[in-house]
């Protein structure tokens, strides 16, 4: 290292807390721009990856974003339900493939999500351990739930009661945990997946109770009359309905009316290709109809331009804030070589050009900017290699 | 600059968009045997006729064993989920089915185009709570019974197996003209065994036959006896009632009953036959073969009292 910059370098040693202070205030305001457009890159590429392999979603009219928050990342307050039949509707188009999604009902903070077998393989969802739902009443475990709930193949989980004072609300049900998945590093993997007609027992809309015909049911048993369709028996509320699907009662689960009629969150519609998603969409427009049709993609990209308008609002206060700090640091600076005077005398008194001594002051400057570049850029390569992880788990929080 | 930033595009593009299956692998796919699972034998047996060796058929109920009332376990479901098709009769079907986790569309329901032609089946209506009325029962069952909707029935399995491996087309459809035919001759036969019969009154021990009994206008009345169980003295005595309105003089069990059963009836002037539903693979023979052996039992003239 040659004098002067030698001499500037002991210098900023010397006076090591003012030039660290520096550095990091003016790496900090160099970092933060740079930092947050690589969050909320990120946050949008996930959202935006989750949205983009759902081609379409069929739910209730109202509030798309409710409706794409909650099929696509089981968030958002519960949209209104639409039937069952919506299902096969799409599927007697002949243009689509169906996935029935039921999202309301949560263990602890988990999503309960009643699907289909078909929600898996279309997801790309893999098993760790066990085996897919075979059963009522059993449940598949995204990674993180089966994490944080510390649960795996063979134990229990109980769904969580709506209100703990709605006497007459839903119940909750004990699940047999039949699997747990691979992490998929999105919003399946803190699901608690069940099949829909389970989450449609949780709902209260099928049951399971004691045989009404045998001999230990008798006290719940009002009366029999016979008709023409058959034996009617009357039973009291005191027939025991079982709150766990086991082998043994699992027969006695049954549902009441019809089920195409039961409710569905929404239904993930898969077509083979662009055209035949216009032709479904075009069958969905009539002013009379009660479903709306979307593409999550739209609706995901209408909600990251907010996103990024406020986002460009931050970045031009943050561009203030760094005016005002370089303004801070050159005038830091030009103090500095105020209160430096006698020092600049004597090192002209030994010999010093002024060129060779303004060559002392610039290095210093040079030096705290330099070191202010490498520590944001140290920073911000930080946020890029650990942002995504870090997103991942703020969406999956 | 610009057209290398194009074409770099779609050399990307290009790279990362999925490659259509090769017509190679198309064609193994095609080749492939189809796993089809089957809940009662008589699907099976219409899967094995249709399917020839384009189908591996699984029937998993074991033996001696009704499949309406037969529940599978976790590992016999995880292999109907595995299955190409899953067959189901959609009139009196096991319960599990409605409870288990399946693919959707690999389900076959083979009465989806005759419901018109199913008939109720008689359950208890039962209520509790604040629910309100309601049943767990639908149509009845047995549907075979009835060489018409067997056909009806193959016909739609047909189409399902077609469906999925067209270039089969042409077996499968002459397969199914064999079995049609094969139905039909039954049908004939069942016809004229019904016919001597005429209208003389008959029993049968469980509500099994409605099809048969729709179909070839049979004059039966249905009790609730166990071939296997001895009926108790409540049961003689609803049937010596309901003999005096129904003097039947044959009774229709779905298997051998018990001697001591089949002697109290014979002194009353009843006959027992066999007309097994052979809703399970019989020990000898096959679906078609026990329906013969059905309509022979009941074309046979009643033993004069």
């Amino acid at each position: 290292m040659t004098g002067p910059l030698y001499l500037a370098w002991c210098y900023l040693l010397f006076h090591r807390m003012k030039a660290g202070i520096l550095v990091l205030s003016i790496s900090l305001i160099a970092f933060l721009p740079a930092g947050l457009n690589v969050l909320v890159g990120e946050s949008a590429a996930q959202l935006r990856a989750r949205a983009e392999a759902t081609p379409l979603l069929l739910g209730a009219k109202g509030s798309p974003l409710e409706l794409s928050l909650s099929s696509l990342y089981f968030e958002s307050r519960e949209p209104a339900s639409v039937p069952y039949n919506e299902v096969a509707r799409v599927v007697a188009t002949g243009l689509a493939r169906a996935i029935p999604l039921h999202v309301g009902f949560r263990v602890a903070s988990h999503p309960i999500v009643g699907t289909e077998l078909a929600y898996f393989s279309w997801r790309g969802l893999e098993l760790a351990e066990g085996r897919l739902a075979a059963m009522l009443g059993e449940c598949v475990l995204g990674a993180e739930a089966a994490r944080s709930l510390g649960v795996g193949p063979g134990d229990t989980l109980v769904s969580s009661p709506e209100s703990v004072f709605d006497l007459t609300g839903v119940y909750p049900l004990r699940m047999r945990v039949a699997g747990v998945l691979a992490p998929s590093h999105g919003p399946d993997d803190r699901a608690v997946f069940v099949d829909v007609k389970t989450a449609w027992v949780i709902a209260g809309l099928g049951h399971g109770h004691a045989d009404l015909r045998a001999a230990g049911s008798a006290a719940a048993v009002l009366r029999k009359e016979s008709g023409p369709e058959g034996e009617r028996i009357i039973a009291n509320a005191s027939v025991k309905e079982y709150n766990e699907i086991t082998s043994e009662n699992a027969a006695s689960f049954h549902f009441h009316g019809d089920v195409s009629s039961y409710p569905i969150t929404a239904v993930l519609v898969v077509p083979p290709d662009d055209k035949s998603r216009a032709l479904l969409m075009g069958r969905y427009t009539a002013p009379e109809e009660k479903v709306q049709v979307l593409r999550p993609i739209g609706v995901i990209d209408d909600l990251l331009g907010t996103v990024f308008t406020v986002q460009g609002y931050v970045v031009a206060a943050l561009a203030l804030v760094a005016a005002a700090t370089f303004a801070t640091a050159a005038l830091v600076f030009a103090l500095s070589i105020q209160l430096r005077r006698r020092e600049v005398e004597t090192l002209m008194k030994i010999g010093g050009s002024r060129s060779s001594i303004a060559v002392v002051l610039l290095a210093e400057v040079i030096f705290v900017l330099l070191c202010s570049g490498v520590l944001a850029t140290i920073l911000t390569l930080a946020t890029q290699r650990l942002g995504g992880a870090a997103i991942r788990s703020l969406l999956l929080s | 600059m610009k057209r290398l930033l194009v074409c770099a595009l779609v050399w990307a593009a290009a790279g990362c968009s999925a490659d259509p299956p090769e017509p190679q692998a198309r064609s193994d796919v095609q080749k492939r045997t189809l796993v089809v699972f089957a809940t009662s034998y008589p699907l099976a047996f219409f899967a094995e006729r249709i399917g020839g060796d384009a189908v591996e058929v699984v029937f998993l109920v074991p033996p001696s064993v009704d499949p309406a009332h037969w529940s599978p376990d976790a590992e016999t479901i995880a292999r109907a989920q595995a299955a190409d098709l899953l067959l189901r009769h959609g009139a009196g079907d096991p319960a599990w089915l409605e409870l288990a986790s399946l693919h959707r569309d690999r389900i076959v329901d083979t009465t989806a185009g005759v419901r018109d032609r199913l008939l109720p089946q008689q359950t208890a209506v039962h209520q509790h709570g604040p629910e309100g009325e309601h049943s767990h029962g639908s149509w009845a069952g047995t549907t075979w019974l009835d060489p018409g909707l067997a056909a009806a029935q193959a016909e739609a399995l047909a189409e399902a197996l077609i469906q999925r491996r067209p270039a089969r087309e042409d077996a499968l459809r002459a397969n199914l003209a064999v079995l049609v035919r094969e139905l039909e001759i039954l049908d004939n036969k069942l016809e004229q065994a019904a016919e001597a019969l005429g209208d003389t009154p008959i029993l049968y021990s469980h509500p099994v036959y409605t099809y048969l009994q729709k179909r070839y206008g049979l004059n039966g009345r249905s009790l609730v006896w166990e071939p296997d169980e001895v009926p108790g003295e409540r049961q003689w005595r609803a049937l010596r009632e309901l003999l005096e309105e129904h003097p039947a003089r044959v009774m229709l069990w779905e298997a051998e009953p018990l001697p001591e059963t089949a002697g109290r009836l014979a002194a009353l002037g009843i006959e027992s036959r066999i007309y097994t539903p052979s809703a399970n693979r019989p020990q000898d023979g096959d679906w078609l073969g026990a329906m013969h052996a059905n309509r022979e039992a009941l074309g046979a003239p009643p033993a004069r009292p």
